[in-house]
This record gives structure tokens, sequence and C-alpha cells, in this order.
């Protein structure tokens, strides 16, 4: 009995010191050798591993963040400014700090303003459905309301307004990782800078028809017609493919065109005050006056509006 | 969803000669097996995975009606409910529900309670049914006896009897006829194909001339090997279940031929007399593999 | 009568529901205004060579190809261009369309041979063949519209060794091949035996479905009153999707094309029996491919408003709908060709193409999708693809993303015929979801064929 016992005890106790050295052999034979700061930068990255950045996830996007000379290629919309200080604080780096920016849907093809012409009884998804026709509705550019977007959102971020059937960004939640623009076969959503307080304009139509074929299709579609462009005084806003496009980098917030666009296809959002129309465009129309006057004063030919284009040409040549 | 309703009514001719011959304590197994399995599915769905009821494909039923037919006329409500939870609770839905689970729901729901309950499971005592049988053999299975006593114990059993009804054994096993015109049911119907089962028919038969040959006193013979025990539900019914066996035709009887060697084996030299359990929850481990490894014949691509 | 065949793997049995098999084909008027599409073939869309306000001619052309797989595009009627502006197709997307308002009287361009004689004397010269087959804008009109002169023309190292006339018309259904093979079976025999003499003579095989007696019978008489060489008429058994260009070739051939390859590759030509009637009037008459034959069938449509109409390119959907007595109450979907392969009508305003086969009325009983459940795997799925592709699996790793897999399990080789979503009993869009893993495939192999070629060019530079 006691000779089993201690016989028991020492062939494990050679069994597991054999064991050991040979997991402590394999263990120093294999080793991979990596940069420690690799594990470092790792644990300040946001852990979502959303591949937002480009990368493949955050320990990918640390790996890559070590061995780069700098940080200029690479920034975290997840985690902002503040994660990519702490990124540069371990790497001794400098960082370009970047304004922040939430994810958009360029489309106001709301039940109301987008008749449906016919019904989808397909897959419920977006890519499915781009690939079979386009769309529901008379609109070719715009959502197609399936939710691909909610789906690739990591962070609960979108959801589908059933009132709509559009879909909302809760920006609060929202670190503008940009997969639901990934996932937009339509290309609606686009990432732009939050501005200040959350306050920005944007164009909410991507429908590249002509005017009348645009506004057949929604009443709220952008149709080409040019007011903003002419309107804007911080030429911020192109005209291309017969759809209007603030650039976010120079809009002013000064919601004049959001006023005259004739079908509410500019948005302003977070601004404070409700945008007073009227006033507005008597602003401009003040503005525009006087522009007139002292042109007219100046060289009283040009007050014509024929003569516009004709001086746009003399310039041109 | 009419592929489960096909199955439902495969498996009634069994259904119907096991009531007939057991009688009440039969049919209020396979409504507590049936009630409770819907029951729990239903249930599940509900709370616990909050997503849309689907008591409506019919699957509940099948596994409730195959739990019910595996086990012996005299199991005591109690332990039925036990195999419905362990096979609905444990074995589907814990995997995602229909077409998720690795094993068939009803077999291990089975050879749980097999493990659980030995005694319960392998009392086969036979109760007053609607139609008396004078030649009942009660108190042990022929495959019992076999394998107590030697082959030579069972050599003067009339099979013709026993592929027409076999009393003794769980309620499914009682009619071989029966459980066969379900299953050319379902290969008319073209809900199965027919390759698994004859696989698992024909590696039974192989191996038992074979042993039965080199010696007919210690082993037991072909036919009888055929027709008793739950060779033939299990070979039409359980192993033939879609989610639990390999989808390409040679997975199938590579299965087949897997489910008929363990089960010889086991009733030759492990000590359950029968082993049609196991074996295929045995193989129903390799399906994964099987499915790698035998795709389907593609075009141009030979 | 030679043994019915089939081919190999898979298939499905829809019912056939040719309903409008005993219409004659019908002339259908002119309405006032046609729209001829810019992108009527495979490949790069024409371009225009008119302007607005030029007055053109019947069968004039109106358009030349835009690069090698293109095709010409003549005009269907007399009249005046109105305008040449993007219009949406059926599927709501926009192509160039040019706009003809029709005069009242008709005259044909010059060069047009209009008498109805039948001529089957065959020229002699090969290159002025395919070139009027090329100068006529004749495409497949089985449904993939691939320009017919590149497909006739395989290149010197190519052996055609045999010509496979596509009649088995295996769509559910659709009558128009049927009604051209029962009504004029001589034209489509020359048609068969000038491309024959193209492929430098070839043996050719016209396959029927059985389920067309009629003209399997129509047609085996005008092969053997019409006495060409090595053409003969094979019945096929019943089976989705037998018009398959790869199904087809296994049946008739025992043959099978491998993956990415052409069918050329095994010896086999197809062209369908409408394409070989175009080919007819192309080379012995000189017309352009401006008509064509389309059903108007449906399962909620009474068999005496069903037709099979001979139609001119460009003219309105909506048009030929008013004409055969409205959109029936009862139509949930429409559909422009089979109900296995065609597609969904979402503009009904849209204009009939070269390759339009049908305005197909299916009622909501079936076409309403029903409700997805979980794969239980069957493997019916598995049984029904005539790739002998595994749908299940490629759904699934289409979810997972994973294209590797998919390219090792043959997405791409995918036909998007349908049947593993007709078999299906848990209603998986197992389709819709392998045809999105076969795009993103393809996009993978072709970006790998386009990085091996540029690094190759890039060896030869240095």
């Amino acid at each position: 009995m006691t000779s089993t016992v201690i016989w028991t005890i020492v062939i494990l106790t050679v069994l597991g010191l054999l064991l050991a050295l040979i997991l402590f052999w394999v263990a120093r034979k294999f080793k991979v050798e990596e940069d420690p700061r690799i594990d470092e930068v790792e644990k300040v990255m946001p852990g979502a591993n959303c591949g937002g950045c480009g990368f493949a996830g955050c320990r990918a996007f640390a790996d890559a963040a070590v061995k780069a000379p700098n940080l200029d290629a690479q920034y975290c919309p997840v985690g902002g400014n503040d994660v990519m200080k702490k990124v540069a604080a371990i790497l001794g780096l400098e960082v370009k700090e970047k304004a922040p920016q939430v994810a958009v849907v360029r489309c106001n093809g709301s039940c109301e303003n987008r008749p449906r012409t016919n019904v989808y009884d397909g897959v419920a998804s977006c890519r499915v459905k781009a690939a079979l026709y386009s769309g529901d509705t008379g609109c070719a550019f715009g959502c197609l309301g399936c939710g691909d977007c909610v789906s690739a959102c990591q962070f609960g971020a979108i959801s589908m307004d059933p009132a709509t059937g559009l879909p909302v960004v809760d920006e609060e939640k929202c670190t503008a990782c940009g997969a639901c623009a990934k996932a937009c076969p339509k290309h609606i959503i686009e990432l732009r800078n939050k501005g200040p307080r959350g306050m920005r304009v944007y164009v909410s139509c991507v429908n590249k028809d002509k005017g009348p074929a645009a506004r057949k299709a929604c009443a709220a579609a952008c149709i080409g017609c040019g007011i903003c462009v002419k309107t804007c005084t911080h030429d911020a806003i192109v005209l291309e493919d017969n759809v209007a496009y603030i650039d976010y980098g120079k809009c002013r917030l000064c919601r004049e065109c959001e006023a005259m666009c004739p079908t509410g296809a500019i948005h302003g959002v977070n601004f404070p005050k409700e945008l007073d129309k009227d006033a507005v465009k008597a602003r401009i129309a003040e503005r525009q006056k006087k522009a007139r006057e002292a042109a007219a004063a100046a060289e009283p030919v040009a007050v014509k509006p024929a003569a516009e284009p004709l001086k746009k040409e003399e310039n041109n040549g | 969803m009419s592929l489960m309703r096909d199955v439902v009514i495969a498996l009634m001719p069994a259904v119907i000669v096991s009531v007939l011959f057991y009688g009440w304590s039969e049919l209020l197994i396979l409504a507590v097996s049936v009630a409770s399995c819907v029951l729990l599915e239903w249930a599940i769905t509900k709370w616990l995975l909050k997503k849309p009821c689907t008591v409506g494909d019919l699957s509940a039923v099948v596994t409730g009606l195959l739990l019910a037919m595996n086990l012996p006329s005299t199991t005591p409500w109690w332990v039925v409910v036990i195999g419905a939870v362990m096979a609905i609770g444990v074995a589907k839905m814990t995997f995602g529900g229909l077409g998720q689970n690795i094993f068939n729901p009803a077999i291990t729901a089975r050879v749980f309670l097999l493990i659980s309950f030995p005694a319960i499971m392998t009392d086969w005592t036979v109760p007053q049914g609607f139609i008396q049988n004078v030649d009942a053999v009660s108190g042990a299975t022929l495959l019992g006896i076999a394998g107590e006593k030697g082959a030579l114990a069972v050599a003067d059993v009339d099979m013709l009897n026993t592929f027409l009804l076999n009393i003794g054994g769980s309620a499914g096993e009682i009619s071989a006829l029966a459980l066969l015109a379900g299953w050319v049911y379902l290969l008319v119907r073209k809900v199965i194909k027919p390759w698994i089962t004859l696989s698992i028919f024909g590696t039974v038969a192989v191996i038992a001339a074979i042993f039965h040959l080199c010696n007919p006193e210690m082993f037991t013979g072909p036919v009888f090997n055929l027709l008793t025990g739950g060779i033939i539900l299990g070979a039409c019914f359980m192993a033939t279940d879609y989610v639990t066996s390999p989808m390409s035709n040679w997975g199938g009887v590579v299965y087949g031929v897997g489910i008929g060697i363990v089960v010889m084996m086991i009733r030759y030299f492990g000590s359950y007399p029968e082993g049609m359990s196991f074996a295929i929850l045995i193989m129903n481990c390799v399906v994964p593999l099987l499915n790698r490894w035998f795709h389907q014949r593609k075009y141009g691509r030979a | 009568m030679a043994s019915k065949i089939t081919f190999s793997i898979g298939g499905v049995h829809p019912a056939d529901n040719k309903i409008a098999r005993g219409r004659a084909i019908e002339v259908l008027p002119l309405p006032k205004t046609v729209y001829v599409s810019m992108a009527q073939h495979l490949g790069a869309p024409a371009k225009p060579l008119v302007a607005a306000g030029d007055s053109v001619r019947t069968g004039q052309v109106i358009a030349e190809p835009g690069g090698f797989i293109s095709a010409f595009v003549h005009s269907p009627v007399t009249g005046t261009v109105k305008s040449i502006a993007p219009r949406k197709d059926l599927a709501g997307n926009l192509v160039t369309h040019i706009e003809i308002a029709v005069a009242d009287e008709e005259v044909w361009a010059e060069g047009i041979d209009l008498t109805p004689g039948l001529v089957t004397e065959l020229p002699s010269d090969v290159p002025a063949m395919l070139e009027r087959i090329k100068a006529n804008g004749v495409v497949g009109l089985g449904g993939a519209t691939f320009p017919t002169h590149v497909k006739l023309n395989p290149g010197p190292n190519a052996h055609p060794e045999c010509l496979i006339l596509n009649g088995a018309e295996c769509e559910p259904f659709l009558t128009s091949d049927f009604r051209i093979m029962v009504e004029r079976p001589k034209e489509i025999v020359v048609g068969a035996a000038i491309m024959q003499k193209i492929l430098g003579g070839c043996k050719c095989v016209i396959g029927i479905e059985e389920n067309k007696p009629e003209a399997i019978e129509a047609m085996g008489k005008a092969v053997a009153e019409l006495g060409y060489q090595g053409i003969s008429v094979q019945p096929l058994k019943k089976r989705y999707p037998q018009g398959g260009e790869k199904q087809l070739i296994d049946a008739v051939m025992h043959r099978q094309v491998k993956s990415g390859a052409l069918p050329i590759s095994v010896g086999a030509v197809v062209q369908n029996v409408a394409t070989s009637l175009a080919v007819y009037e192309a080379v012995q008459k000189n017309r352009p491919l401006i008509t064509n034959t389309l059903t108007v069938t449906g399962d909620c449509l009474p068999v005496e408003k069903q037709h099979n109409y001979l139609f001119r390119i460009g003219v309105p959907l909506s048009f030929i709908a008013e004409y055969a007595g409205g959109i029936p109450e009862g139509a949930a979907k429409l559909v422009s060709g089979g109900p296995m392969m065609g597609r969904a009508i979402a503009n009904i305003d849209a204009c009939t193409v070269k390759g339009s086969s049908s305005i197909l009325y299916l009622s909501e009983a079936l076409t309403k999708r029903k409700p997805e459940s979980n794969c239980i795997r069957c493997g019916k799925c598995a049984d029904a693809c005539p790739m002998g592709l595994e749908p299940f699996l490629l759904n699934r790793l289409y979810k997972a993303g994973d294209l590797g897999q998919l390219e090792d399990n043959a997405a791409q080789d995918c036909i998007e015929c349908g049947c593993c979503l007709y078999s299906c009993p848990a209603n998986i869009p197992l389709l819709d979801n392998i045809r999105q893993a076969k795009g993103q495939v393809m996009g993978v192999i072709r970006a790998r064929a386009a990085a091996a070629k540029a690094a190759a060019e890039a060896a030869k530079n240095q």
C-alpha cells in the first residue's frame, strides 16, 4: 500500500519535471521577438477592432504604428485625438490632430417625399437589392432602406426610422469608423466634420438626374438648380452631375444656402435656433441689391444680367 | 415544414402499431413526449432566445415522437419530461435550434436516460395492450437474452414473427414492417435518400455473417441482428436525420458503414446488449469531417 | 427518333406552363414613338451615329459598335430622331436611348430584301457571311445577347466540332422559340446551315425538349426536306436548366466545359434557334435584327388573352401590355424573360430590346417570398444545382465573408439558374446571396489576373 503511494508520487513528480523541461525548451525555441510597445499601444486602443483605421484590427494598427516612422498615415477614428495622443506619447512621435467626424446620411427620400413605384419582396439587403435593380422608388440614387448600414455598425449608432424608412445616425454613439459608408452600395453615407457644437450644413441628396426627373422621383431632391452655389459667399459649394456638394472645410455655417434651396435638400443640423428663412432671404436680397448698385455705379453696362456670362468669357479668354 | 410533415406521416404506422400493442401507457408516453418537446421549444424561443417561434416547423413534434418511440412503454411520465428537456433544451436549442445541432436530439435524450435511469430504461415488461399476443416474450428483449446466454438461446426464434411483431423492447422497435413502410414512404416522397439506411443494413449484415460463420454458438446471425433492437428504427429515422447526417451520398455511405461497425462491436463485445443509439451518437461527431471530405461532383472540374 | 437524353448533374422539374403554345405569332403594330437602347447586347454600349432631327429609315444603321464585343443597332422604324438621352431600362437604371417618332409611311433602307421567298442556296464567301451577320447587328437571342459574329469566329486555333442549336426553351411559360420552330422551321434550318458553313462544316444538332413534339416534328421535317448535310434534331428530356449553354453541351455532346473556359474548348458552339433565324435573315435577306418574337403570358392571364408577338425593337413594354389587353388583375409581379431567370420589370415604360422574350404576369401565389427558416442541411439545393455546387455551403461562406473558401468551392461557376432557390424547403434566398458571392469572387479573380498581367508587362519592359 505504502509503496504504491510512494511510487505514484515519484512517477508523477518525474513526469511533471520532464514535461516542464520540454515546455521550457519549446517556449525558448519558438519564442517570437516582438516589440513590447505593440502591447502597450494596443492597450490604449479602443479595442473595437472595427477596421475604421484601415487596418485589420487594433493589434494590426498598433503593429503598424510601432513600425511607422511617423503617425501621418494612421488615425484611429474611434479613439479620436485622445487615443492618438496616448499612442504618440508611447512611441515618442507627433500626432496631427483631426477634427472629429460623424457619419451623415445624404438622402431625404422618406416615404412622403419619395413615393414608392413598386414593391420589393427580395432579400432584406441593400447590396442584393442594388444588384437587382434601381430600387422601389423613382430615384436610382437614394437610400434603399434595407439597413445594410445598420448591420455594419458595431457601435449601435445607426437605426432605421420606421416613419421615414431612412437610417438615423446617433451622433453620441457614432465613432466615424466609416463601416456604414463602406456598406452602403449607393454611397449616400459620408463622413463629415462634426462642426462646432455639432453644427453643420450639408446637401441631403445624391441624385444625379436632371432637375425635372429628380423632382419627379422625390420632393426633397437636389435638382441641381445652382441657386446655393450662387448664394454662397464662401465658395464652399460645387455643382457636379446635377448635385450640389458642400465642402465642409470651407463652409462657414451661415445657412444662406439652406434658406434659398427650393426643395429643402440642404439641411442644417444642431443649430440652437430655428432657421428664419424669410429673414435670411431678405438679407441676401438686400446684399445682392447693394452689390448691383455698387456695380452699376462703377460700370453701368454690367448691370444687365445677360452681360455676366459675356464677362466670364472675356476673363477666360 | 412539408418535409417534417412527411416524417410525421412516415412514423404513423409504427406509432399506431405500438399503441395497439402497448395500450394506454404508450399513448400517454407519446402524448407527454410530444407535448413537452413542443412546449419547451415554444418557451425557449419566447423567453430565452426572444426569437420568432419555430414550433410551426414540426421538428419538435418529430423529436417528441422519436423520443417516445425510443423508450420502453413502462417509462414513468416524469422521465419522459426529463428526456424532452435533454432533447430540446440541451441537444437542440443550446446549439441554436433547428439545423444547428451536432447530435440527434432524440438519441441524445435516450442515451442520457439510459445512463441515468438504467433500471427504468431496461424494464421490458409487456403491459396490457389493445391486442394481445400470446407469443409475447416478456422481461427481456431477444438481444438481452442473446447477450447474456449466447446465440444458441435465441436460435429457434421465429424470424418472420420478429419481422412482423417483436414484442419486448422500445415502443418503436415493435414492428419492423411498420417502420420499413414509413421508410419507403419517405423514399417515395423523396424526403430522404436510401444510401445511409442501406449502408447500415449492409454493414450489419456483413459483419454479423462473418462472425456468425466463424462461431455460430457465440455470435448471432445477420437476420437476427437486422430484425432485433433499434437497428431499423435507427437506420430509417434517426441516422437519416438531415441535420446530423452527411450531405453527400458518399459521405452518407461512410457514415452508415461507421454506424454499422460500431453497433455490431457494441452488440458482440460491449456490456450493453444494444448499441444503436451510441453508434449514431458517435458517428454524429464525424459528420462535419465527412462534409469536408466528400463534396458534390462539380461540373467541369472532374 | 434518337433516344431522349439530358444533362448529367442536378436540375429541377418545374411545371412547364406553356399556356401560350397554341397562339400563333401575330405582328404587333407600331406605337407613335420608339426608344432604341444602346445597351442591347453584352459588351460595350453602341455609339449613336444619328443626331436629333435626323430622319431615319427602317433598317438604317443608327449606332455603331462601341468596342470589339459590341454590335450595330438599326432603326426599327421610319421616322425622325427626337432625342438621344438617358432613359430608364426595365430595372430602372439609366441607359442611353435614341427616341424616334414613327412616321406614317414606312420606307426601308436600301439593300434589304423584303421578298417573302425562302432562299436555300448558301453563299460561298465565309468572311462575307460573317460581315453580314455583324453589319446586321445579330446577337444571341437566348438570353445573354452575346454578339453572334464574335461567337462564330472563334479564332484559328479553335476546332469547332458541333454546332448546337438551342431549342430547349426550358424556362416555364415562354413559347416564342416554340412558335418560331413550328412556324418558320425552314428559315431556322437554313440559318443553322449558314453557321455550320462559317464554322468550317462541323455537324449540327438541334436540341429540343420533349414537351414540344410539334416543334420536334416540324424541325425534323424541315431538316429532311432541305437536305443539308450533318444536321439532326435531338429530342431532350424535359429538365430545367437544359437551355443553359453548359448543360446543353453536356446533354448533347457528353462533354463538360472546364471552369472559366469557353464552350469552344470542347469543340462546341451553342446558338439559340431565334439567333439562327436572325442569321438567316441577315445573310440571305440582308435584313438587320430589328424584330424578335415575344410571349405575353402568365398564370393569371386567360389563354385567349395570351399572345406571341413579332415586335419591333424599341417598342415600350407598356404599349405591348396595353395592346394585349392591359395588365390583368391579380398580377403581383411583371417579369421580362422566364420565371426562373427573368428579371422583374420595375419600370413598365421601359422598351423592348433585341433579347426581349416575354412579358410575364405572375400571381402572388407564384412569386411571393415565403418566410425564411433555418437551414436543416437537407442537401436538396446541392442535388438540384446543375453545376454540382453546394449552395448551402456557399451561402454560409458568403455570410462569413470567406472569399478564399468561396473560390475554392467554385462560387464563380454559378450560372444563376435559380435551381437552389427553387428547391430549398426553408425558403433561404440562396441565389441572391450566391450571386453576390460570385460577384465578389469574380472581382478577386479579375484583380488577380490584372495584377499578374501588369507584373508580366513590367517584367517584359525591364
